[in-house]
């Protein structure tokens, strides 16, 4: 069996060993908490919710002063980039090393300097904004050749400045020359404001101050002791003086980069206290014990026994079970072969199998295997993905999905490969190898094939339906289902056969007859949960009318005929152009070689994206239609999904 | 030489020309549409989450493939061409080349409008993306059928 058989436990533990006994359970990784919040019974039973412990806002508050430093430093860590971090890869610790480091590692220093760099920086920055505003305001004011400081305190004379709109110029020429002591200056202007400075005797001040008013004046104070100039010397020596700070306080940040891989440590690590902390949702407890239910591995059970009897030392009550066949809650962990297991993303992308169903994983691998290599068909790029796959696993430090990823591509290149060679094509035929067949002229023959593998995965598919009602001893119901439905579409597909060639007449006789067996049975058994006789039978009727979806499952395989030779067809074109470069002389070489390589590889990642997902596509449609549900709850180990390293 | 005598002796070539440039050109008008309406969708996601870009990149190519479709049925029928065809030979050419041709055009766009929604599940849940990308090769298929049926075609009858 490919789905891991589980046990449910149930234990009564007392509140006070609960740290413990999550830490150790943590450390196993194999348990699945079922929420017992969700059974009413027990609460109703007077059973309590445990609330989740106080402990957790305290970790938030960690986490979130671990995601401050990495946020600051991450950029001034130095990583290895490109190739080499793909070798390199994240590093590996177990929950030990982890823990150890983690609590090796004093943040809160690292914290503390960080925070008040950073208030410095923003001390810096807060300065440099005020000064930058002033110098905005000076600037205007800079052809005036006085100092700010006694400006506005002559003892004869009041002095005006401020901002008058550009299109009062004239206005206010015109208009000023009836004073008699007034003094005008425009010190400087923009396209919308001039900047003004007036002077007159205090005896005029009114009038001028009228004039002034009326055309839009709008007064400025100027602060400061020197000239407009001179402060703006003083302003931008200081702010060169703060960049500098902020940039040897920046320095010191930089300093405390190498702090990053210790961070993320820590990060992983309070992700998976967060993880221990708030797992407590699920349980339900009485005054001092807590009530805690879920799901282990049965062949981890002995593991987990020991482990509670470490972890308890006062009386604790534990049940384990195997778990049941129709229990909806089980979750599923998939277990197969090293080769069918990367094939498990393909289901569980689909969904999870339910508990009392069969994995479909290796069911569904050989075909995809076949389907694959059948779509993409080209030995040279099925031996370049089976070689780049085969380096990256050999040299790269991959996590364990990756590596699946890779591994899964491993295989089918061996596939892709075998098919080049059936087809006698290698990189779009610039190696001529003689194959079993031409696809290019012989693309009947090859749509046929495809066809014929189409019939073969989908009876396949009707027989594992078969299987699981035979499993669940419903032979009837596997006779129903699936017996009438193979005489039905043999019969069928026979007598068809017989009208296109010629085959002894004795033949379309029998096919008749079982296609008229197979479509009668379909009519009055498929329509069996139906109340009346009636509805029976125009259940029955429907069911039958579902043949004509089989034409189109088959038509459906065309696609491994097509996605070859259209691959196949474009890597021949990309050789024509080269071959049209090369004949242009050195420089047509040169341009042939990369659009050669370029062209190759494009056409590479194209071919296998397109047979990565049409195969996916016969997979989840064509062949899980026929007898697949799913539905299973995923097995959620007890440990936080690590972002920065790999967790064993 | 009458007109019609002109059309009858020169014309095979022509149209088939014409369905070869028809072929390459409709399917090609709706790749170009579709990678672009995914790659607009696309850009969005990028200017956040950089680290999205090869998966963008996969949805982006998807109803890029029409255009090669196309491109292959031409390829095919470049293979036939010769000036001295018949007016029936070339007139069938044409008529080989309209399936991939219009349901590789219309197609594109519909399959890159299914992409472009998977890019929205890329931005919000990166893990499902995988998803997007299945639902956008539904669409795939009615193209991959026209391709075959213009295969087929070109290849069916020998004049």
């Amino acid at each position: 069996m490919a789905i891991v058989k589980m046990s449910k436990f149930s234990l009564f533990a007392f509140d006070s060993e609960m740290e413990d006994l999550l830490q150790e359970l943590q450390k196993f990784e194999y348990v699945h908490f079922h929420n017992l919040e969700e059974e009413e019974e027990l609460i109703e039973e007077g059973l309590e919710a445990v609330s989740v412990p106080e402990g957790i806002v305290e970790v938030n508050e960690e986490i979130s002063k671990v995601k401050y430093g990495l946020d600051m430093l991450a950029k001034y860590y130095e990583r290895d980039t490109g190739i080499k971090a793909m070798i390199e890869g994240k590093a590996t610790l177990t929950f030990e090393e982890l823990e150890k480091k983690a609590l090796e590692f004093d943040y809160h220093q690292v914290y503390n300097k960080l925070r008040s760099l950073s208030n410095e920086i923003e001390k810096y920055e807060e300065e440099a904004v005020k000064l930058n505003a002033r110098k905005e305001e000076l600037i205007h004011w800079e052809g005036l050749e006085y100092p700010l400081e006694d400006l506005y305190s002559l003892r004869q004379c009041q002095v005006f400045t401020g901002i008058i709109p550009t299109k009062m110029k004239d206005k206010l020429n015109q208009e000023l020359l009836d004073l008699e002591y007034a003094y005008f200056e425009v010190v400087s202007e923009d396209k919308k404001n001039m900047y003004i400075f007036a002077l007159t005797s205090k005896d005029e001040e009114e009038k001028l101050n009228d004039i002034l008013r009326i055309n839009a004046f709008s007064a400025i104070r100027l602060e400061g002791e020197d000239t407009p100039k001179e402060e703006l010397n003083t302003i931008n020596e200081r702010l060169r003086e703060l960049k500098d700070e902020k940039e040897k306080t920046l320095e010191k940040v930089k300093e405390l980069a190498h702090n990053v891989p210790n961070l993320e440590i820590l990060y992983e690590y309070l992700m998976n206290k967060k993880l221990r902390i708030a797992v407590n949702e699920n349980f339900l407890k009485t005054e001092k014990v807590n009530v805690i239910e879920g799901y282990i591995p049965t062949e981890k059970v002995d593991d987990f026994t020991r482990i509670i009897q470490k972890t308890q030392k006062n009386a604790y009550y534990l049940e384990v079970h195997d778990a049941e066949e129709d229990d909806p809650n089980v979750p599923i962990l998939l277990k197969n072969s090293k080769f069918v297991e990367t094939f498990e993303s393909l289901t569980s992308m689909y969904a999870l199998p339910r508990y009392n169903e069969i994995d479909p994983t290796p069911l569904l691998a050989p075909f995809y295997l076949a389907f694959f290599g059948m779509m993409v068909a080209d030995a040279g790029y099925g031996l370049i993905t089976v070689i780049a796959c085969f380096i990256a696993l050999k040299v790269a430090n991959l996590s364990e999905s990756q590596e699946k990823f890779v591994r899964f591509f491993y295989y089918l290149g061996f596939s892709t490969t075998i098919w080049g060679l059936i087809f006698g094509s290698f990189l779009g035929g610039i190696v001529p190898i003689p194959g079993l067949m031409d696809p290019a002229n012989e693309y009947q023959k090859l749509l046929i094939m495809s066809i014929v593998f189409g019939l073969i995965h989908l009876y396949f598919a009707l027989g594992i339906k078969a299987y699981m009602s035979i499993r669940e001893g419903k032979y009837l119901d596997a006779l129903y289902d699936v017996g009438f439905w193979y005489m039905a579409l043999s019969g069928g597909i026979v007598f068809l056969l017989t009208i296109v060639i010629s085959l002894p007449p004795v033949v379309g006789t029998i096919s008749k007859a079982v296609l008229i067996i197979g479509a009668v049975g379909i009519v009055l058994t498929n329509g069996r949960s139906a109340k009346s006789a009636g509805g029976k039978l125009a259940a029955g009727l429907y069911e039958l009318y579902g043949i004509s979806s089989y034409v189109g499952d088959f038509v459906s395989y065309s696609r491994l005929m097509a996605l070859g030779l259209s691959g196949g067809f474009i890597a021949s074109a990309i050789n024509m152009m080269v071959e049209m470069l090369i004949g242009l002389g050195v420089v047509g070489y040169v341009a042939g070689i990369v659009v050669f390589v370029v062209g190759q590889l494009f056409n590479i990642f194209l071919s296998l994206l397109s047979a990565y997902v049409h195969t996916i596509r016969l997979t989840y449609v064509e062949f899980f239609g026929k007898f697949y549900e799913g539905g299973g709850k995923a097995f959620n180990i007890f440990r936080s999904k690590p972002k920065y390293i790999n967790l064993k | 030489m009458t007109f019609s005598e002109l059309l009858i002796e020169n014309a095979g070539v022509v149209f088939a020309a014409l369905g070869m440039a028809i072929a390459v050109f409709l399917s090609g008008i709706g790749s170009a549409k579709g990678v672009g309406i995914v790659g607009e969708a696309a850009t969005g996601v990028i200017i956040e989450e950089p680290h999205k870009f090869g998966k963008s990149l996969v949805l982006q190519l998807l109803p890029g493939t029409q255009g090669l479709y196309g491109f292959v049925i031409g390829l095919m029928v470049l293979g036939k061409l010769n000036s001295g065809m018949s007016l029936a030979e070339g007139l069938y050419l044409f008529m080989a080349c309209l399936p991939v041709g219009i349901v590789g055009w219309k197609s594109a766009i519909a399959q890159a409008k299914v992409a472009a929604a998977g890019v929205n599940i890329l931005a919000k849940n990166e893990d499902e993306s995988t998803k997007g990308i299945i639902y956008s090769v539904m669409v795939e298929t009615y193209a991959l059928l026209a391709f075959v049926i213009s295969l087929i075609l070109v290849n069916a009858v020998s004049f």
